[in-house]
């Protein structure tokens, strides 16, 4: 798993995309699969109410692999959820793979989670009672799969893992566990994967490794790649990069 | 460390969940534990008080041979702080302005009654008072009837013998008012120091001195051993629990307290043991940790010893805080169902088993894998090694089973019941063992699918562990309130059975053999009919196998049936109630035998063959015996001790009839109408010992109910600790199930089903567990019949499913009302 299939640089996406008028495209082209327009989220702090995300609007198509970088607290992980469906916007619309996620109620928008969305989490989240096998298993269950546990123990295979297939988390080091959690989330052959912060519990080598690998599937499987990151190496091996400040989101070229 | 740091790592302590639910379950195992104890003590000292009023006294001393009790007897009990009150008892004729009647005479002094009241009319238009103390000098109490038998109203004199009388009371109701078919003569009350004056009592005549005793139960004791050696065959020692009439309802009552209490100690150890365990187990990390900041072994094991001994004082206390109110309150209810003052005076020594369940529950169980918290490696900071719980499990299981016999046996004393509950308990889990075996290789089978039904089997599979676990607490605390719930059901059906609403509470004795169709109209006309008519004839048992009685039974049997007359009768059916235990019932038409009754057989070394001699009047007839039957003596019906068959030689002989029957207390002026009517029968009014019979069974009902509602309670607090042990990785499964697309009615659904399923198996293997222990119980401890008990059986596994699937549906709420977003910050 660690030959380069780094993409590093190949970014021919130019445009900065903050406003719409300025940035014509076709609205849910057969290439684009997830258009966000003039996306605005606020929480409310007791009295106070804080906008995190304001009149944000971009689209990424069919295959990318996009990299979202920003301080922390500056919403980048608000708006890996709201585009994964996982909370609903204050404002304005999210179009994942042709559906309004914006528009759906939460159980529609588990649905679309549960076949096409993967995810990948900083701190793995993997369940400490199952095994990696029975961990890998779970989305292939919820989306009703004849044979979870042979397409599970592919997948481990494939990331490496083929012969710890019963060990339990704590029994896995960090980067067996964040490779148990990307084989989770390939699983269901989803057309996203949402990776948060994926690198950011590992030290540097293994690191690689894991953004290795996902650049990997992500080439492999055509799947649309979107990750949260604070590690400019991975995020330079994305084709594109968004920087998220004040609230507002800015396309750009090059290192940070 | 300084106090004060000691005191902020508690409260740190206090803020870990597993910690909260350690000494949730600590306080709950003391409140129930004292409660039921304390309140058992109550009822006990309440019950016996009550009971003891029918004896009017805690002990009775009857001496029937006519001498009076020796003045050192007295002394004696004097001496050991035993208040005593004495009476004499004999019959004569009165002469009232109407006329002469034969009256049973009632001689009592100015300390009787020591238990319970007399309840009196000082006029016949006066209220009904309750006095704690018998005529005056010079005075007399008639029953009512007999005052208007001889025509007497309050002023008028009555002569006794020599003595002539004031009537200044009508009797009522005496405490001790018996149910003895010796004294059928109506009665009057008089004090005992006019006896002499009457010159009723000479030499030979019949009369029974009677000393009464109340005090404490260790002195009363003291004085029986003193006394006993000096007892003659004429004296007869009484206490309430020998008095047939309430001592198996009381023994009932006891026995079932006693087993809520033990059932309140197992529940709380479960409680302790489950929560305690999950503590220990959560700690791996932290003592990891400590040791890699440099801590030793037997420094971080005198830590958790500190943290456990503070806990279990904290528990403690607040059980005790719990159980003190809720003690009150019970006693408050208890005394306005008695509609008297009882006294709720706190007994220190019912606290005792609660605080030993707590500390024994909590080292046996939580200490052990606590100290084995010494030898977890450093290295487990960075990285757990699989298979390193499962060694010490036999060892632990030993030890909590040794430590819940123990406490068992310590509150109980009981060795039978212990082995029942011991029983009971391995057999679940022998049986829980087998089915879990089961369950896990069918389980293994079912593949993922996106529908409930297989996410929920899966999840039980994945979660084997906890599963079973899951299953065992369960299906103990199932089989524990199940096991009192069979108990209490059997118990008040049978209570209920004994004495029914129309129980007959009147018994008309000494019908002549003319008026027995008059008597059966005269009350079938009234709308009360007759239960069954038995004939009677007084006789003594004079002969066994052709030697007197006196020489054939040995000389250290006292049996006092030999010194009176006995009731024969004839019946040709076998009363409902009765039991063949040897031989058999007569034949249609059978004319030889005689069916004597087992305690009296038992006494008399009596078997089927022996041959009996009866002398009745100046004939003696002789049958064998050919049956030995049970009797309920409880049951306020008509009992014999000899029965012969209908065309016995006893016919031959004059006989008259008795019977029994229902009449309603607002008809009771009937018997004014009778009693004129048909002058010679005795009519023997109990209807005032079976509504007291009633209202003590009343309230021991109540303290049953309580008592099964705090052990529900406590199987429930139970069981919500165990789901609760569970609740962040189940909470932690939600979230992320729901993150991967897991729909909120999937997720419902199939945690419903999961707990549904896993409270069903629960509650078929504890319903079925606590029907084995019952039937040993019923089998030791209340006699009863052993049967299916279908009514407890079928819903109790659907309750535990329902019951279950709530608290699963519970347990996941914080997670499906809330975007999977919060709950993924939640989990980082």
């Amino acid at each position: 798993m660690s030959e380069s299939l780094s993409q590093s640089g190949a970014c021919n996406q130019p445009s900065a995309c903050n406003q719409p008028s300025a940035c014509k495209q076709p609205s849910a082209s057969r290439d684009t699969l997830l258009k966000v327009s003039e996306l605005t989220h606020q929480v409310n702090l007791g009295s106070d109410t804080l906008t995190i995300l304001q009149g944000v609007n971009f689209e990424i198509k069919r295959g990318e692999s996009v990299a979202i970088v920003g301080r922390s607290g500056s919403g980048k992980t608000t708006l890996l959820g709201l585009m994964a469906g996982l909370d609903s916007p204050s404002q304005g619309r999210i179009e994942l793979d042709g559906e309004a996620i914006s528009e759906l109620d939460e159980d529609q928008r588990a649905r679309l989670r549960a076949h096409r969305v993967g995810f990948v989490f900083q701190s793995f989240q993997l369940l400490p009672a199952l095994s990696a096998l029975e961990n890998v298993m779970l989305p292939l269950e919820l989306a009703g799969h004849q044979a979870p546990a042979e397409q599970a123990r592919d997948l481990l295979h494939r990331v490496g893992l083929g012969e710890r297939l019963l060990h339990t988390p704590r029994q896995l080091s960090g980067g067996e566990q964040q490779r148990v959690a990307i084989a989770r989330a390939f699983a269901s052959n989803p057309s996203v994967l949402f990776a948060d912060e994926p690198t950011g519990n590992l030290d540097t080598h293994t690191g690689r490794t894991i953004s290795e690998l996902l650049m990997a599937l992500n080439q492999e499987q055509g799947t649309t790649l979107i990750l949260v990151t604070h590690d400019d190496q991975l995020a330079s091996r994305c084709q594109r990069r968004f920087a998220i400040e004040a609230g507002r989101v800015q396309e750009f070229e090059g290192a940070l | 460390m300084h106090s004060r740091d000691k005191l902020a790592s508690a409260r740190r302590d206090l803020r870990e969940r597993d910690v909260r639910v350690v000494i949730l379950a600590l306080v709950v195992a003391v409140a129930t534990v004292a409660t039921i104890g304390l309140f058992a003590a109550l009822l006990q000292k309440t019950l016996v008080t009550s009971a003891s009023a029918f004896l009017a006294a805690d002990r009775q001393l009857e001496a029937e041979h006519g001498r009076p009790i020796p003045q050192a007897w007295w002394q004696e009990a004097s001496e050991r702080d035993i208040r005593t009150a004495h009476m004499v008892r004999f019959s004569t004729m009165v002469f009232g302005d109407a006329g002469f009647q034969l009256v049973s005479v009632k001689a009592v002094d100015d300390h009787y009654p020591l238990r319970g009241e007399i309840e009196m009319q000082p006029d016949a238009s006066a209220d009904r008072e309750f006095v704690g103390q018998g005529p005056r000098r010079g005075e007399v109490w008639l029953n009512p009837r007999l005052m208007r038998l001889l025509a007497l109203a309050v002023g008028d004199s009555l002569e006794v013998g020599n003595l002539s009388l004031t009537v200044s009371g009508l009797l009522l109701r005496e405490p001790d008012g018996g149910f003895s078919m010796a004294s059928l003569a109506p009665r009057i009350m008089m004090h005992a120091d006019d006896v002499a004056a009457t010159g009723v009592i000479q030499e030979g005549s019949r009369v029974e001195y009677v000393a009464l005793f109340a005090g404490d139960e260790s002195a009363l004791e003291g004085y029986h051993q003193w006394l006993r050696p000096q007892l003659e065959p004429g004296h007869e020692w009484e206490s309430v629990r020998d008095g047939e009439t309430l001592s198996r309802s009381l023994q009932r009552a006891e026995r079932f307290l006693l087993l809520g209490g033990s059932l309140a100690v197992v529940l709380a150890a479960v409680a302790v043991a489950v929560a305690s365990r999950e503590y220990a187990l959560g700690q791996r990390d932290t003592v990891a940790l400590l040791k890699t900041l440099g801590m030793t072994g037997p420094g971080i094991g005198r830590l958790y010893l500190r943290r456990l001994l503070l806990w279990g004082s904290a528990g403690c206390l607040g059980g005790l805080l719990v159980a003190l109110p809720v003690y009150w309150a019970m006693a408050e209810v208890l005394e306005q169902v008695l509609a008297r003052p009882i006294d709720s005076t706190l007994e220190l020594r019912g606290l005792v088993p609660a605080l030993v369940t707590a500390l024994v529950s909590l080292f046996a169980f939580a200490y052990p894998p606590v100290r084995r918290l010494q030898k977890v490696p450093a290295m487990w900071v960075l990285r757990s090694e699989p298979g390193e719980a499962s060694r010490r499990a036999w060892s632990d299981m030993l030890l909590a089973g040794g430590a819940i016999a123990v406490l068992v046996w310590l509150y109980a004393q009981e060795v039978s019941l212990v082995m029942a509950l011991l029983a009971g308990l391995t057999m679940l889990l022998a049986v829980l063992a087998l089915v879990a075996w089961g369950l896990i290789l069918v389980l293994r089978r079912v593949a993922g699918g996106a529908t409930a039904w297989r996410l929920a089997l899966v999840a039980l599979y994945r979660h084997r562990r906890s599963t079973l676990s899951q299953i065992s607490v369960f299906a103990m605390t199932i089989m524990l309130a199940s096991t009192l719930l069979l108990v209490r059901t059997s118990l008040l059906s049978d209570w209920q059975n004994q004495l029914p609403e129309q129980a007959p509470n009147h018994f008309l004795i000494n019908i002549a053999p003319s008026d027995v169709a008059g008597v059966a109209a005269f009350w079938s006309e009234r709308g009360y009919p007759l239960e069954a008519l038995y004939p009677m004839v007084r006789g003594r048992l004079t002969e066994l196998n052709d030697q007197s009685v006196r020489q054939a039974v040995s000389k250290d049997r006292e049996v006092r049936e030999l010194n009176r007359e006995l009731n024969l009768t004839w019946m040709a059916r076998l009363p409902e109630d009765n039991q063949i235990v040897a031989g058999r019932w007569f034949d249609d038409g059978a004319r030889v035998g005689v069916s004597v009754e087992a305690q009296l057989a038992e006494r008399l070394g009596l078997r089927v063959g022996d041959r009996l001699g009866f002398t009745v009047g100046s004939e003696v007839i002789t049958e064998p015996v050919t049956s030995i039957r049970t009797v309920q003596w409880d049951s306020m019906k008509p009992n014999f001790y000899m029965a012969f068959p209908p065309d016995s030689e006893l016919r031959r002989l004059p006989a008259t009839w008795m019977t029994s029957f229902h009449l309603p207390s607002e008809r009771k002026s009937a018997l004014n109408e009778f009693a004129v009517r048909y002058p010679t029968v005795s009519v023997l009014e109990v209807d005032h010992i079976i509504e007291r019979i009633q209202a003590i069974v009343r309230q021991v009902t109540q303290a049953v109910e309580a008592i099964l509602a705090l052990i529900l309670a406590a199987a429930l607090v139970v069981m919500a600790a165990v789901v609760s042990a569970t609740l962040r990785d189940r909470q932690r499964e939600g979230a992320l199930l729901r993150t991967l697309g897991g729909r909120q009615q999937l997720l419902v659904r199939s945690t419903m089903l999961e707990f549904a399923l896993l409270g069903f198996i629960a509650g078929v293997l504890g319903v079925l567990a606590a029907e084995a222990a019952v039937w040993a119980l019923q089998q030791r401890m209340f006699e009863g019949d052993v049967q299916w008990h279908w009514g407890v059986i079928l819903p109790i596994p659907l309750v535990s499913s329902m019951l279950l699937a709530v608290f699963g549906r519970w347990q996941l709420a914080p997670v499906l009302n809330v975007s999977p977003m919060l709950l993924l910050r939640r989990l980082e």
